[in-house]
């Protein structure tokens, strides 16, 4: 696999039974580019470990006053000095292209798994433990990924230079083989210390970047009301006690780099000693005593991938976890539908009056029916019942559309029939072309929608907003989550997206909650406008809106209370009068007394 | 063709436009040279403790250099257990001030860190309401989130690493040039190779990374995104269209690994070659003036093992003067914000009584394009004044001119006499708030949410302002109290309760003048009903200007204004307006039916 040949066509099924499996599964994806690195990686560490050699037989030709030994010294550096250069060049390539794939492998998985998921996923895991994996975790198993292959390498390097010190100069060599294992072990004792501090000092980072970017979204309000001594106190707090944990992590970092220090020294000392006594004795060359000194010091390189495989791991477990334990969910209705004998295709779905067994509330086909609800949890569950596959299975019967069980359709055919649009729908940022090009009938087109929606404003606040689209509003883009824009002016955008898709039944739950009066009566008469002929259903205590419905349900407490258009149940129906108007007994004295005490 | 072209589209390139200034050149300049003084002793410490360290690690190559010079002489009596002793006694010194450099390296990273994040909300905490209001607080939030994050890896390891590595290459030079002049001359061979390829990648390195990491940083905001929206992707079926949308972002972000990677493919030969070139060079040229006598074999020794050692301290710089240049942008963000002028106001004006008036107000957010024209209103201290009308009309924004946010263009905004705009903000909160639909809930504790609007209050007031708003009672049923933990990532709060405390904050602030921004618009109908009730009890005496949207709102007020194109069209009371018949007429009688 070449980067170039990214994304996957397909991710394929992970292995999500732990995190260690899926680790495993996701090395076993990657064989051969695990291999290609370890040989690359091989063949660096054999050259720098042959440079001892060439420095060795420098010197001792220099000793023996032979020119020409010299410059077959230097012919060896040369030559290896290639080899290095291409080894440790390609090793990268591979090792990265290793955690590159892996990552966008991952991170595929993630993509098609939210998507599959919808709107269960939050319910079933928080939605910072999902966009963790996303941020930090793949990073931490690319990690893993890429530094695999260089451990490896450099293990099997390092038993290569041993064996090879051994049969040059058995004598040092042996003391070498023996004080190399203990090297690299020797930093292993202080890793877990030095990665539980380190992991401390993360979490009040995080805790004060949390501050500060909470100090920063409420800021507003602090320079509104005030407080910013008070909460800057807090945040330097915080910030200093970031800095004491980070100082506490870089003792613990400080005394494993002294320990690599000590220890080899401890080891050239002895190597030095012994080599000077056996070449005073004519037993070994000085040059031997040379090559084996800086082989010595050069070991230091390979030597440093033990401790880093063994942080690697470290770090990665717990993130693998994590990501097999998002990658494991699912959806608890069936996705796929029971219901095989109806045709998944939108353009012979079901169709007809939308019916709730559960409540009694019916939606006949191709009117505007307003749903009044005293409470708005329930008027939301309500709402998003009438879509079929609710993401919180519960025991109450499925909504029925032309008297077919929305439950037992397909997910998708179900969602293609009815579009609940729930309380807080989402702008996906993107341009408001984009926005607006969603899955829909074709029949509404996005400007229709917008004016419907009464969007003028928006359009306008956009065209001011854009860079370089020369003042396009369909091509400006749409901050995160909207932000830019007013609680109202979301709203609208949301709507006329609603609108677009034009699907056989809408079902809109306080679609105009956060509009302005004189824009909501405008609104109100552009779905009705729009939606003429197609089936309707609009959760509102709205008089604006209400006033427009065709038929009007009152649902109190999970049942249809009374059905009839609004002037007549506002004259009619005492309860239907409390929870539209706000003139209760108890409001009116409340207004009564505000009136008094002013 | 050998080689990859950058690719053509930049995930780093602005998508809309910055709200909030970046600094200048010269103002990151100074930033730093400040945060640089600042520090000035540690810093000497740093390089201090660094050059022991490094002076005592060559103290082995030395040493067998003179074995090998002795050993060559065919000399008997090598003083092994002198060597050995002198070669154990520099590694413990090595040992020790390695540590002290890696210790007093991290030190100093954190200190200049914990400088720059706390300068950065330092003056963030002190933007005049007016640049807040207009700019958002999404950019700042970036810049104290991600550009921090960046930041932190610069000034925690590149900053130190840099000054270490510079040090340690120079003294290994130094250290060449001691033991024999014509070695120090041998590294200079390999100096072009270096300077061309280096030259090279570092022209193109910094934009690249940057690039990379913004494309990364795209992947995860798709996953965060859909992740966000989980009930719209669903119900709109976009499922398909957000892994189509990942997959792209991945083509993207992997374009540019592809284009670094390449970089590097360039780099790491170089850096490679440069190494064995220095070896080789002081081998052939130290060899050849050992065979002339020019040299003794030992200096040649101690030359080759320094030579040896110069890997380490070229890979530090290189490594980490990578990491600097990209965060240089960073710093330029989080510099940027100190280029706003703080709008110091003039202490001296006073505000003679509690009447708002405005004169003549005109006013546009850009220029040429006046979105009030020619508003003249005033408002009698205790008077309810509703503002309604439709979307864009200017409502808002004249609120935000009522509550000393925006001066005017044109004409004057007054509070008994005295001109808001020319008065610092912490003057104008004493006496108008405004409340709008953010009801932010800070993280801490429902104390500390309360306190910041009358810093030193006692417990019981900040109960009795709880019990204004009726908040009480399901504050009292928290387990801890005042003390409770609320905000993100603690007790989560409905945004019913979250308004009362807003609303218990302005019980607390006691500001004569409120501006309603919509306050409860936000809220379920229905919960919204609740919160009126808590509302008119902070009302309560005092001045307000209500923006309205619920025509009841309207319907309560003394005097209404309907604002129309940036002009008031209507004023007058409820009873008046229905009278005259005009647009709120009609409006009203839609509604109440």
């Amino acid at each position: 696999m070449q980067i170039r040949d990214l994304p996957y066509t397909d991710p394929g099924e992970p292995d999500v039974r732990s995190g260690p499996r899926f680790l495993l599964w996701l090395g076993r994806q990657q064989l051969a580019g695990q291999l290609k690195s370890t040989a690359w990686g091989l063949l660096h560490q054999c050259g720098l470990a042959g440079l001892p050699l060439g420095v060795g037989i420098a010197v001792q030709a220099v000793i023996d006053r032979s020119g020409t030994r010299l410059a077959l010294a230097g012919g060896l550096i040369a030559l290896l000095g290639v080899a290095i250069a291409v080894g440790d060049t390609m090793l990268h390539r591979t090792a990265v292209t290793n955690w590159i794939t892996a990552a966008a492998r991952v991170q595929q998985l993630l993509a098609r798994k939210t998507a599959e998921l919808g709107s269960v996923l939050t319910r079933r895991v928080a939605a910072g433990e999902v966009v963790a994996v996303s941020t930090g975790d793949v990073e931490k198993i690319g990690w893993f990924v890429e530094a695999l292959s260089r451990f490896a390498a450099a293990a099997t390097a390092l038993v290569i230079i041993c064996v090879g010190l051994v049969l040059y100069q058995p004598a040092l060599g042996v003391v070498v083989a023996i004080g190399v294992p203990v090297l690299a072990l020797a930093v292993l004792p202080l890793l877990p210390p030095a990665t539980r501090r380190a992991d401390v000092q993360r979490e009040k980072a995080g805790r004060a970047t949390e501050l500060a970017s909470d100090t920063v979204a409420g800021l507003r309000v602090l320079r509104g009301i005030g407080g910013e001594e008070l909460f800057l106190g807090r945040y330097r707090e915080a910030s200093q006690e970031v800095r004491r944990a980070a100082v506490r992590s870089a003792r613990m970092w400080s005394l494993i780099s002294a320990v690599q220090v000590l220890l080899p020294g401890v080891l050239l000392i002895v190597v030095v000693w012994y080599g000077a006594a056996l070449a005073r004795d004519g037993r070994i060359q000085v040059g031997e005593l040379v090559t084996v000194y800086s082989a010595v010091t050069l070991m230091l390189f390979p030597l440093r991938h033990f401790e880093e495989i063994a942080m690697a791991y470290s770090f990665s477990r717990p993130s693998a976890k994590r990501a097999a334990r998002v990658l494991a969910l699912g959806r608890a209705t069936d996705p796929s539908g029971t219901d095989t004998g109806v045709p998944s295709r939108t353009s012979d779905g079901p169709s007809g009056d939308l019916y709730d067994p559960a409540t009694g509330l019916l939606a006949p086909e191709g009117r505007f029916t307003a749903v009044v609800c005293g409470d708005p949890d329930a008027a939301g569950r309500l709402a998003e019942r009438l879509g079929g596959h609710a993401a919180e299975a519960d025991e109450l019967p499925s909504a029925l559309l032309g008297g077919v069980a929305l439950d037992g359709l397909a997910l998708d055919a179900a969602r293609a029939a009815v579009l609940v649009q729930d309380k807080d729908p989402v702008l996906l940022s993107g341009t408001l072309h984009e926005l607006l090009d969603v899955p829909s009938s074709g029949k509404v087109a996005p400007d229709e929608a917008l004016a419907a929606a009464q969007c003028g404003d928006v359009l306008d606040a956009l065209a001011q907003a854009s860079v370089d689209t020369d003042g396009d509003p369909m091509r400006t883009r749409i901050t995160e989550r909207g932000r830019s824009l007013s609680g109202g002016q979301r709203q609208r955008l949301a709507l006329a997206r609603s609108l677009v898709t034009d699907p056989e039944v809408l079902v809109l739950d306080e679609p105009t909650s956060a509009v302005d009066s004189h824009t909501e009566s405008r609104v109100a008469g552009g779905i009705k406008r729009l939606r003429a002929g197609r089936t309707t259903v609009v959760f509102s205590s709205s008089p604006l809106l209400l006033d427009l419905a065709d038929r009007v349900v009152l649902v109190h407490d999970g049942e249809v209370a009374s059905v009839g258009v609004h002037r007549e149940l506002l004259r009619t129906d005492t309860r239907y009068r409390a929870v539209v108007t706000r003139e209760t007994d108890e409001e009116t004295k409340a207004l009564q007394t505000w009136e008094e005490t002013a | 063709m050998i080689g990859v072209a950058a690719p053509e589209y930049d995930p780093a390139a602005p998508q809309s436009a910055t709200t909030l200034p970046v600094g200048t050149p010269a103002t990151v300049r100074a930033y730093v040279g400040q945060l640089l003084r600042r520090h000035r002793k540690a810093f000497a410490l740093l390089i201090g403790v660094n050059a022991v360290a490094v002076i005592s690690s060559m103290v082995g190559p030395y040493l067998l250099g003179g074995i090998v010079e002795d050993l060559s002489d065919d000399v008997q009596d090598l003083h092994l257990g002198r060597t050995a002793a002198l070669f154990g006694g520099a590694l413990v010194v090595q040992t020790v001030f390695v540590r002290l450099v890696r210790l007093r390296g991290g030190m100093l990273g954190e200190e200049m860190l914990a400088d720059l994040r706390e300068d950065f909300l330092v003056r963030s905490v002190g933007l005049p309401p007016g640049v807040l209001e207009r700019a958002g607080t999404g950019d700042l939030l970036s810049r104290i989130t991600t550009d921090i994050d960046r930041l932190a890896n610069a000034m925690r390891e590149a900053v130190p690493q840099l000054a270490i590595g510079v040090v340690w290459a120079l003294l290994l030079m130094g250290a060449l040039g001691v033991t024999a002049p014509p070695l120090a001359l041998a590294v200079l061979v390999a100096l072009p190779l270096l300077v061309a390829g280096c030259r090279w990648y570092f022209r193109r390195a910094p934009s690249a990374y940057r690039s990379e990491a913004a494309g990364y940083a795209a992947v995860a905001a798709v996953l965060a995104e859909t992740v966000d929206a989980g009930r719209t992707v669903e119900a709109h079926r976009l499922g398909e269209r957000r892994i189509a949308l990942s997959d792209r972002r991945i083509t993207e972000w992997t374009a540019w690994e592809r284009y670094t990677l390449w970089l590097r493919s360039v780099l790491f030969p170089v850096i490679n070659l440069t190494h064995t070139t220095i070896l080789l060079a002081v081998l052939m040229i130290g060899g050849t003036f050992v065979l002339n006598d020019w040299l003794t074999v030992g200096q040649l020794t101690t030359g080759a093992m320094l030579a040896m050692m110069m890997v380490e301290p070229v890979g530090l710089i290189l490594r980490w003067y990578d990491e600097l240049q990209v965060a240089q942008v960073s710093l330029a963000r989080l510099v940027g914000v100190r280029d706003i002028e703080p709008d110091a106001g003039d202490a001296e004006v006073h505000p003679d009584g509690r009447d708002v008036e405005a004169a003549g107000v005109r006013f546009g957010y850009r220029e040429g394009v006046d979105v009030l024209h020619q508003v003249s209103l005033s408002v009698a201290p205790g008077t309810r004044l509703a503002l309604v009308g439709p979307s864009g009309a200017g409502k808002s924004t004249l609120g935000r001119l009522l509550a000393g946010i925006y001066a005017p263009r044109e004409g004057r905004v007054t509070l008994g006499e005295a001109e808001l705009s020319r008065m610092p903000a912490e003057r104008v909160r004493e006496h108008v708030a405004l409340v709008n639909q953010e009801h932010h809930v800070f993280v801490g504790s429902l104390r500390d949410n309360l306190l910041l609007a009358r810093q030193g209050a006692g417990d019981a007031e900040l109960w009795a302002a709880l019990g204004a708003v009726d908040a009480d009672g399901w504050a009292r049923a928290l387990d801890d109290g005042l003390d409770s933990e609320v905000g993100s990532g603690g007790l989560s709060l409905t945004p019913a309760q979250a308004q009362q405390i807003a609303l218990a904050r302005l019980v607390l602030a006691d500001p004569h003048t409120l501006v309603l921004d919509e306050a409860t618009s936000l809220l379920d109908p229905r919960a919204a009903r609740h919160l009126e009730r808590s509302l008119a009890r902070v009302l309560d005496g005092r001045t307000v200007v209500a923006i309205a949207h619920r025509l009841h709102t309207a319907h309560d007020a003394d005097v209404i204004a309907v604002v129309e194109n940036g002009r008031i069209s209507e004023l007058g009371s409820h009873d008046a307006l229905v009278e005259a018949d005009g647009a709120y007429a009609a409006l009203w009688r839609s509604w109440h039916g």
